[in-house]
């Protein structure tokens, strides 16, 4: 039988403070897992595809006004609302902690795009097409999606593959933060992110730099008003879906309203 | 055996059979079931090579994967020194230049008025054929080069009697004249922005697409590290447009566009009057002597009233306060740093302004400091142009009147189209459609320069060629970085390397042109001798293949050991800054300033046949593939105008449309334009729009001249807007993920709900 052990448990930390909305991430992934172009007329049928996306919040107006970033993708809930309701298993949590999507099982039923609050999984409307040289820069580690398809954010699984493949089995080390970071195995957004806003690691290993923030988040449970020491959130954390990307508050020093104390 | 459906069946149980047992290897197996991806089925390896991106004015060093022949990912080179392993989303969408379906195969000759394709040999030929009839007073137009090819370019056009221009839509010439008058420098610094701890920036959109974006971003996420230098540091931005780097800004202050340079020599003023310089201040140098009645023109109290700050924001304090209250908190907080660019130095004004910013620096003791700015030393090469030379307006105002008068009967043109990036106030187009005009380009795809063209060569695409940069600014050290072909041209294209081109038709036209090299090749691996003769830096080697080989693989080469030079103010700094104060003029009713800017992705429009770079969002407003107009949201609902409104933009005797987007955030006297389409020559992805929704702002500016330097005062326009009373849908992200609902209730508040905000050192 397949074992089921947990290798790695991947995840994500999205510093909001440091996020400028650049869209760097957002076409880094789309180079990296052959994402159909958005022609204007996706955008106009709001039917963009964007695994990685920049949503933009207004809040107040002009002169006292703020515009926020969040860059949102699969959060890869341990208790993924997005699972049971597949109605052929096409989608599961692997033994990295990675909520994937099976495309030759996926039947595009997409319960689980309807099952999914943070709306992170899209449906292919349509056969994807590209002008035939476009082909030429097509990731061959990713499969092309066809119509009838749902897809969503991997990590960028096949990096992760490729580290276990190169550095745990090949060479009998383990990945860590630098060996993913110096040979390419991070995820390709959190490599482009030219702030840094995006961490990434495997949370079971101690020496990581997310690691602080899942304890913080495992340890203290807001559901039971424990305060946090870190400023860690889960997105819509109060669906308990787990997420595996922690998200740090955004400082701000002047908020809209206090003028007066800050001119 | 025959294949039977018996046959078939018992063979297809069997294979079954063999996966079940097959399970006994465990691990080495699990990719391969069927319940796991298949993502490691590819076998193949791909490498990696190290180059330049050459889609910003900023080089940034990449590794492009390229397996099976094929470029398949571009991403930042860990090791380069400017952008330390991180890109733009321009340099991902670089790699459609290099498949993109409409680059041109191979040369096309205008033949009866069209452009037809013909061989090499006889377009070189033709060339030849022009260069000697007509070469003398060409004009070679090229980007900034800061490399070999910069070199090449300037003693090709010298040799034929010539001259070498370079154009970018947004020059720096302002900004280089600012560095020079101020800091008496000729290369531009690098700002410490990671290390500083309080950032105050005026109109620079350095996040978004000013100067070196990535580097700075990288400083910038820095700032924001309470780890990072003296804890998080703030940010406080001055821009009359609500700019994606605005928007970034703890605190944004809008302003009067032009008078950016008044409000900082009101900060110096404050500064000085309340002893908030930093300690080793040479105030004497700075004022001249006149510490007593410093700027007293600049009070905040004469400057205040002018900047146009709106009650509202000031919550019941004066202006003047605010600009003392701002004053304190910059001198207070060192190292603070004091920015400024885009629209601060495009006005009539811009060299004043940008002058009165960067000098602030000094009073608070950041000039070559940690946390402010860093100056870089010489190229290691001195054979390299550097800085490159930037043309202002001025000098394409000569180009055309000589075009005009018969003088330069050939212009030669390479990665540049200054018809399309020129006001047409300018009149390049005309000139160049004279008959007694001959135009080559070197263009891979169609332009609105290389549409006009007699000739073009098509040059092969950076991820083909050969080239080098030293990167203006530097990082504070002596860097080098190195441009390799990574992959060839598919084998239905033939372009050719513009510096081959130039370098042999000179080597068979004028021997004395001091052009030795074959190809451009050559000429990069003298200078890879010249640098391993140096014997220091970040390569060591023992011998000069050893060396070229290490080059390559690096993407470059550079030495941390070197510094720039130590800078002083000249004596009455401020008194000759000081003299350059103008306000601008008052704006007239029903008008609006005009803030054009250089859009996230597309640039100057540099980038607008690259798919990837059309449909990532707007980060303010999300528009993709249209030309919209900002408008203070309040102040179109006055008018009873609405999102996607097709708006008239009248300015200067002509016009343009585009699609309305109120924005919450604009001052109700600014619009907001974004550059990059309006193209009607090019390829696909670039041209196709209806001029309602893809329209070019810079055709319409006016050809008007910052002070003293001559560049396009590209932000100083003024215009009327006038509905045409159609609409069409705006084609954006924002809205694609509507509020959702959470248990029984819907989220009234998203942007409280999704991102959560707290104060400096809360949790």
């Amino acid at each position: 039988m397949v074992t089921n052990r947990i290798d790695h448990t991947w995840g994500m930390v999205v510093d909001l403070d440091r996020c400028t909305g650049c869209q760097a991430c957002v076409v880094a992934c789309q180079a990296e897992n052959n994402l159909a172009i958005n022609e204007k007329s996706a955008f106009l049928e709001k039917r963009a595809l964007e695994w990685i996306r920049i949503e933009r919040y207004w809040e107040g107006e002009y002169p006292n006004v703020k515009a926020r970033f969040i860059p949102i993708m699969c959060q890869h809930c341990s208790n993924a609302p997005c699972e049971p309701v597949c109605p052929v298993f096409a989608t599961y949590r692997n033994d990295g902690g990675l909520n994937v999507q099976v495309y030759n099982r996926c039947i595009g039923a997409r319960y689980c795009i309807n099952n999914c609050p943070y709306q992170v999984r899209f449906f292919n409307f349509w056969h994807p097409t590209w002008p035939a040289s476009f082909e030429n820069y097509l990731n061959p580690d990713v499969t092309v999606r066809t119509r009838g398809i749902t897809e969503k954010c991997t990590f960028c699984v096949q990096r992760l593959r490729r580290g276990e493949l190169e550095v745990e089995r090949r060479a009998g080390g383990r990945l860590n933060d630098q060996n993913m970071a110096e040979r390419n195995y991070m995820p390709a957004c959190v490599q482009a992110c030219p702030t840094n806003a995006l961490t990434f690691g495997d949370h079971l290993d101690p020496d990581t730099k997310i690691r602080p923030y899942f304890d913080d988040v495992h340890a203290h449970d807001i559901h039971h008003e424990q305060e946090r020491t870190t400023r860690s959130y889960l997105l819509l954390e109060e669906l308990a879906t787990a997420p595996n990307v922690i998200y740090l508050k955004k400082v701000e020093p002047y908020p809209i309203g206090e003028n007066e104390h800050n001119g | 055996m025959k294949l039977t459906r018996r046959n078939f069946l018992a063979w297809a149980g069997l294979s079954a059979i063999g996966a079940v047992a097959c399970d006994a290897f465990g691990d080495d197996l699990k990719t391969q079931s069927p319940v796991n991806q298949p993502e490691d089925l590819v076998k193949g390896r791909d490498n990696w090579y190290a180059t330049l991106c050459r889609h910003c004015p900023s080089s940034e060093g990449v590794l492009v994967r390229v397996m099976e022949g094929r470029a398949k990912k571009v991403q930042g080179n860990p090791k380069y020194p400017i952008n330390l392993g991180k890109q733009s989303a321009r340099c991902d969408a670089g790699l459609q230049a290099l498949y993109h379906p409409d680059r041109l195969a191979g040369p096309l000759l205008r033949i009866n008025g069209t452009l037809q394709p013909v061989g090499w040999n006889i377009a070189l030929d033709k060339l030849k054929e022009q260069l000697e009839t007509r070469g003398e007073d060409l004009v070679l137009v090229t980007e900034p080069l800061s490399g070999p090819l910069g070199t090449i370019a300037g003693r090709f056009a010298q040799a034929f009697g010539g001259s070498h221009i370079t154009f970018e839509a947004l020059s720096n010439a302002t900004y280089q004249a600012a560095v020079k008058n101020v800091f008496d420098q000729e290369l531009l610094p690098d700002l410490d922005i990671g290390n500083a701890n309080f950032l105050l920036s005026f109109g620079a959109d350095f996040l978004s697409t000013w100067i070196s974006p990535t580097r700075w971003s990288i400083g910038f996420g820095d700032l924001r590290d309470a780890e990072v230098g003296s804890g998080r540091g703030t940010f406080v931005q001055i821009d009359p447009r609500f700019s994606m780097t605005a928007a970034n800004a703890d605190k944004w202050l809008p302003i009067k566009p032009g008078m950016e340079g008044h409000l900082a020599l009101s900060l110096a003023h404050v500064i000085v009057q309340e002893k908030l310089q930093a300690d080793d201040v040479d105030l004497q140098a700075l004022t001249g002597g006149q510490e007593a009645g410093f700027l007293a023109d600049f009070s905040p109290e004469s400057i205040g009233p002018k900047l146009g700050w709106p009650e509202a924001m000031l919550g019941g304090r004066s202006a003047a306060e605010s600009i003392r209250e701002l004053a304190r908190d910059f001198a207070s907080h060192r190292p603070s740093l004091a920015i400024g660019g885009d629209s601060a130095g495009a006005q009539k004004n811009g060299l004043f302004n940008l002058e009165a910013i960067y000098a602030l620096n000094y009073l608070v003791g950041s000039v070559g400091a940690t946390g402010g700015l860093r100056f870089n030393p010489k190229s290691p090469l001195p054979e390299w142009p550097q800085p490159p030379v930037v043309a202002a307006l001025a000098q394409w105002q000569q180009v055309v009147s000589a075009l005009n008068e018969g003088k330069t009967k050939l212009l030669l043109v390479h990665q540049a189209d200054p018809v399309y990036g020129l006001p047409q106030a300018v009149g390049l187009e005309d000139a160049i459609k004279r008959t007694d005009v001959f135009t080559v380009s070197f263009s891979p795809f169609l332009d609105e320069t290389s549409a006009l063209a007699d000739l073009i060569l098509p040059d092969r695409i950076y991820l083909e060629d050969w080239g080098a940069d030293t990167p203006n600014p530097g990082p504070g050290f002596q860097v080098v970085g190195i441009q390799q072909p990574v992959v060839n041209p598919l084998s239905s294209l033939d372009p050719r390397s513009f510096g081959d081109i130039l370098l042999s038709t000179a080597q068979e036209l004028r021997e004395d042109a001091r052009l030795p090299w074959n190809n451009l090749l050559e000429a990069l691996e003298e200078s890879s001798n010249a640098l391993f003769a140096l014997d220091r830096g970040s390569i060591d080697a023992g011998s000069e293949k050893e060396f070229w080989t290490k080059l390559l693989r690096q993407g470059g080469w550079w030495d941390e050991k070197t510094t720039g030079p130590a800078v002083k103010p000249t004596e009455g700094l401020y008194s000759q800054i000081a003299k350059g104060a103008s306000e601008p003029a008052a704006l007239g009713s029903s008008e609006f300033y005009l803030i054009p800017f250089a859009h996230n992705t597309l640039l100057d429009g540099r980038n607008t046949h690259l798919p990837w770079a059309q449909s990532a969002p707007d980060p303010i407003t999300t528009v993709t593939w249209q030309t919209w107009v900002e408008v203070n949201a309040r102040r179109a609902s006055d008018m009873g105008w609405r999102e996607g409104d097709v708006i008239r933009i009248e300015a200067n005797g002509s016009f343009i449309q585009a699609l309305l987007y109120p924005n919450p955030a604009l001052p109700p006297d600014v619009v907001a334009v974004p550059m990059g389409q309006g193209r009607r020559n090019g390829p696909g992805y670039a041209v196709g729009g209806e001029e309602r929704e893809s329209s070019n702002i810079l055709s319409i500016l006016d050809a008007a001249l910052v002070n003293e330097t001559g560049a396009l005062a590209w932000a100083g326009n003024r215009v009327r807007l006038a509905p045409t009373g159609e609409s069409l849908r705006v084609s954006k992200f924002e809205g694609e993920y509507a509020a959702r609902e959470i248990g029984n209730q819907i989220i009234n508040n998203p942007g409280e709900e999704i991102i959560k905000t707290v104060a400096p050192g809360g949790h």
